[in-house]
């Protein structure tokens, strides 16, 4: 069998990376190719990477909705967050300006 | 008013010099104390009609001052005539309401006894060490007060002195109160400013550099103003890929402080579920008021409770020329709630740019990275070439432009529709060569990559070898070897560690 490369390995990872950490390691990646003087195989792998860690950024840019949560705390002091609809201006509890 | 108006022959009469006016500077009636009011200001209306007399008992017969025009100091009339009560009345009514710092004027002072009639006007005393002052707070005024008066209370009343001629006393009619003290809010926010200084709250050293690319944004402000639309919709335009938790606080009033203390509370508590991770930044906002209205964002506790906040905090109270003390506690002051959130997430704009870059240097990169290996692959399947039937190799040639145009194509980024092209392409393909592309197209997975069949690796999965030499030179030439030669042999999957046992020189 082939060995599976660390690059390969974390293949997976990709899709749940944070828009800044893909960036980050997208970064890496092109660094590492431009310092050149890789196996070929190596490059191959690292550019296959780079280009999933692209497609996870921009589509995080492209599809990227936001979420408002509201926190809210229970008797005991716990917290938790419940959605708020888009512009929904929630609330008759806290009155204000 | 009468037609009579004796106080004016009296004035005549005198012949006020022009260099003293008939109110004598300053008025005998201002900084002398009223004789002691023991019992309620007088009741009944005033210049207005009113409905009912409120307070019981305690109505003296309180002469106006002890300065009625009789005892004047002014020389040269005492005797001259006789006034009627009423004269002296309206004549004092006139000098209050002809002096222009009587119309409207803020007094200091704490509060006597209060009555309230059954009308709902109020009646009281402001008194200071000394002296005290009849008030009279209608009912209009007083439901628009943000507190009720009760005795004790320092307040600043805003109203108009005006004289109430059943009692023969002078009052103030009230507009509107205020706590004492907010009258001189900017001393009170710079002395508070000075202190808070001084224990080093403010200081630059404190202030903490905000993530450039947040994850979670807390937010403390109200659940139903605009601010909270307002930043929703800029974070939604800039940078749609933050989340947002909104601790819920009051920013006004006497009772916001602790709210706003509480939500900066829960914010730096609150872990998101899927990171276990606190908010990397908190938005603390209002919208813009007065300076009565920010004063939650001047309040001590707030201001320390910012000043303690393990979260970095943007602060973006009012407009831009309003500037709380939390704005000097926090690590940014932005100067509005919007500009707080564009302050605290990248831009997309930016981003997909800075994105693009990247990928124009990946791309560029890795061109330099396989030209090497490509060149030396197309010298092996030249060499392999000669030992193939020409139509074999035909096709061949043909699927080598078909890598590389699909290669050319991932560089581009343009990767939809491969799968597409590459079926079209297969159907141009010989047989022979058809049924092996479809391993190689099944290798490729469903990433839509292109690069594996940029790969030389591709060409392996036919059956070829690249062997290299210790040096890692690619071999095609077996004379460039010798027995007892360590050679490493890449096969489409895995390897071989090698060594020549004898060589074959062909021709």
């Amino acid at each position: 069998m082939m060995e599976t490369t660390p690059a390969v390995r974390q293949d997976q990872a990709i899709d749940e990376l944070a828009f800044d950490a893909a960036l980050a390691q997208l970064g890496e990646v092109v660094a590492r190719l431009e310092t050149g003087g890789l196996p070929l195989e190596t490059s191959i792998a690292l550019y296959e990477r780079g280009v999933a860690l692209h497609a996870r950024c921009a589509r995080l840019l492209d599809d990227a909705e936001l979420r408002v949560q509201r926190l809210v705390e229970d008797a005991g002091g716990a917290l938790r967050a419940i959605d708020l609809t888009p512009d929904d201006p929630d609330d008759e509890a806290t009155p204000s300006a | 008013m009468s037609d009579d108006r004796p106080w004016e022959r009296w004035l005549r009469r005198d012949d006020i010099p022009t260099d003293g006016p008939p109110d004598p500077e300053p008025p005998p009636w201002a900084g002398e104390p009223a004789r002691p009011a023991p019992g309620q200001p007088a009741a009944g209306a005033v210049p207005r009609p009113r409905g009912e007399s409120a307070d019981a008992g305690g109505e003296t017969e309180r002469g106006l001052t002890r300065r009625s025009p009789s005892t004047s100091t002014r020389p040269g009339h005492s005797a001259s005539r006789i006034w009627t009560v009423g004269d002296v009345t309206r004549a004092m009514r006139e000098v209050v309401r002809g002096a222009p710092a009587f119309r409207d004027l803020w007094v200091e002072g704490e509060i006597g006894q209060v009555t309230v009639s059954a009308a709902g006007h109020c009646y009281f005393t402001l008194r200071d060490g000394r002296s005290q002052l009849s008030c009279v707070f209608f009912r209009t005024q007083r439901l628009g007060s943000p507190f009720e008066l009760r005795t004790g209370l320092r307040i600043v009343a805003r109203g108009r002195l005006d004289v109430y001629d059943a009692a023969g006393t002078y009052q103030l009619y009230v507009e509107s109160v205020q706590p004492a003290g907010f009258g001189d809010l900017a001393l009170r926010f710079e002395a508070l400013k000075a202190r808070l200084a001084a224990e080093g709250l403010f200081d630059a050293a404190r202030r903490r550099p905000l993530a450039p690319s947040p994850r979670l944004v807390g937010l403390a402000t109200s659940p139903s103003g605009a601010v909270l639309h307002d930043i929703q919709h800029v974070l939604r335009r800039r940078w749609p890929l933050v989340r947002v938790v909104l601790a819920p606080c009051q920013v006004q009033g006497d009772a916001a402080p602790p709210t706003i203390v509480a939500a900066l509370g829960r914010l730096a508590r609150w872990r998101d579920p899927g990171t276990m991770a606190p908010p990397d930044v908190i938005i603390l906002a209002r919208g813009g008021g007065s300076l009565e209205d920010l004063w939650a964002f001047n309040d001590e506790r707030v201001v320390r409770a910012v000043a303690a906040s393990p979260v970095p905090i943007v602060t973006g109270v009012g407009h831009e020329t309003d500037v709380t003390l939390v704005d000097f506690a926090a690590d940014v002051r932005a100067p509005t709630p919007s500009a707080a959130a564009e302050l605290v997430v990248p831009s997309r704009a930016e981003a997909a740019a800075t994105l693009r870059a990247v990928r124009g240097r990946l791309d560029a990169a890795v061109e330099r990275s396989i030209a090497g290996p490509r060149l030396a692959l197309t010298a092996e399947r030249r060499a392999l070439g000669r030992l193939h039937p020409a139509a074999v190799l035909a096709g061949e040639r043909q699927h080598a432009a078909d890598l590389l145009d699909r290669a050319r194509r991932a560089m581009d980024g343009r990767l939809a529709g491969d799968r597409a092209r590459l079926d079209r392409a297969a159907d141009r393909m010989p047989l022979l060569v058809r049924g092996r592309l479809a391993r190689a197209r099944a290798d490729l997975g469903s990433t839509g990559s292109g690069l594996a069949a940029l790969s030389p690796y591709a060409t392996l999965e036919r059956g070829y070898a690249i062997v290299r030499a210790a040096d890692g030179h690619v071999l095609t030439h077996a004379s460039g070897t010798s027995a007892g030669d360590a050679l490493d042999v890449r096969l489409a999957q895995g390897g071989l560690d090698a060594t020549v046992t004898s060589v074959r020189d062909s021709a």
